[in-house]
């Protein structure tokens, strides 16, 4: 498992030369602030994320439980629950990291063959997948939707920064879109 | 690699949960002690070549036995090897830097290092002569801040540590 620092050691041993590029690396410990926060805004949230993203994928297909669907009955219903928990666990190890090796080699690895070999339709993962990814920007910026979560809108209160942490979004979204690629 | 993001992640993985607030606490407490330890990666880097000749000088001012036919710094393609050696270390030791750990030390120096300076007869006092007169060298506020020294010294003392 590497993380930022860690990934640019070893790019350097490659080559036997020293880390050049500390400059990145700076900007990085700079913005650690920012980047704990966003951790946390999804740390913090995740199991409503997680039951939201898996909710939204059955609307807009029914069948997932309907006898015969892959969320019929509770018990795979709660294996698929458990699934979106851990993709998200990983995303986020992975915005704490600020490198996917850990998402690679911990989660996608062999995933894309496990869900075909379980019968697992890749369209509906994927889906869910999305849902999360646009509920994690959502987190990130703190920018939750009034209109979406009614009673239950919940801010994190972090200090807002002028960009709303768009590095880090898009950081993110880069690690669910990772995520999409490795099942699709 | 080992470093604390790492370690925390870990951790958490094996329990299989979520980024605790402590778990970032601590990644928190890395990063405010990254700005030193970057400061000095960035000025060792900048003067690798150099410090890494010294100290290969310093080692072969106190061991010249070491060019006498036979021995390990007598030819013109011993010499070169040692004297990479010795930057190997420091450059080893910047990546330590910049990682935030003994990670690289550990794992691309330390490990096997017994078993390789045996096998081809080398002698390690001369390593620990080189990375000595590089640990009493560094000077702070000339060559980087106190508290960027600090973190260089510590690093160097490992690897001294490790070869003694």
């Amino acid at each position: 498992m590497l993380d930022a620092f860690s990934r640019a050691v070893v790019a350097a041993d490659a080559s036997t030369s020293t880390v050049s590029d500390i400059n990145a690396l700076k900007a990085f410990v700079a913005s650690g602030n920012r980047r704990l926060d966003a951790v946390n805004a999804i740390a913090s949230n995740a199991s409503c994320m997680v039951s939201d993203a898996v909710a939204g994928m059955i609307c807009e297909n029914q069948g997932l439980i309907q006898a015969g669907g892959n969320c019929y009955p509770n018990r795979r219903m709660a294996a698929c629950l458990r699934d979106a928990e851990i993709i998200l666990r990983y995303v986020t190890y992975a915005l704490l990291a600020g490198d996917a090796s850990v998402l690679d080699d911990r989660c996608l690895n062999g995933l894309k063959e496990t869900y075909a070999a379980l019968g697992v339709p890749t369209t509906s993962t994927v889906r869910a997948v999305q849902i999360m990814k646009a509920q994690a920007a959502a987190h990130i910026m703190d920018t939750p939707s009034e209109k979406f979560a009614g009673a239950k809108l919940r801010k994190m209160g972090s200090p807002v920064v002028e960009d709303r942490c768009a590095s880090l979004v898009a950081e993110a979204s880069s690690y669910f879109d990772r995520v999409i690629a490795a099942l699709s | 690699m080992k470093s604390v993001v790492t370690t925390v992640i870990a951790a958490a993985d094996a329990a299989g949960r979520f980024p605790s607030t402590s778990d970032l606490e601590s990644v928190q407490g890395s990063i405010q002690r990254a700005a030193a330890r970057l400061e000095a990666a960035e000025k060792l880097a900048s003067n690798l070549d150099n410090v890494a000749r010294e100290a290969y000088d310093a080692c072969i001012k106190k061991y010249p036995y070491l060019n006498n036919a036979g021995e390990a710094n007598s030819t013109d393609t011993f010499k070169a090897k040692c004297a990479r050696d010795i930057k190997h270390y420091m450059r080893l030791i910047q990546y330590c830097l910049v990682v935030g750990g003994t990670g690289p030390l550990d794992e691309w120096g330390i490990a096997g290092q017994r078993e390789v300076y045996r096998a081809l007869g080398l002698p390690t006092a001369p390593y620990v002569e080189a990375l000595s007169f590089a640990r009493n060298r560094g000077c702070a506020p000339r060559d980087m801040s106190a508290q960027a020294l600090t973190e260089y010294n510590a690093l160097l003392d490992y690897a001294i540590n490790s070869l003694s």
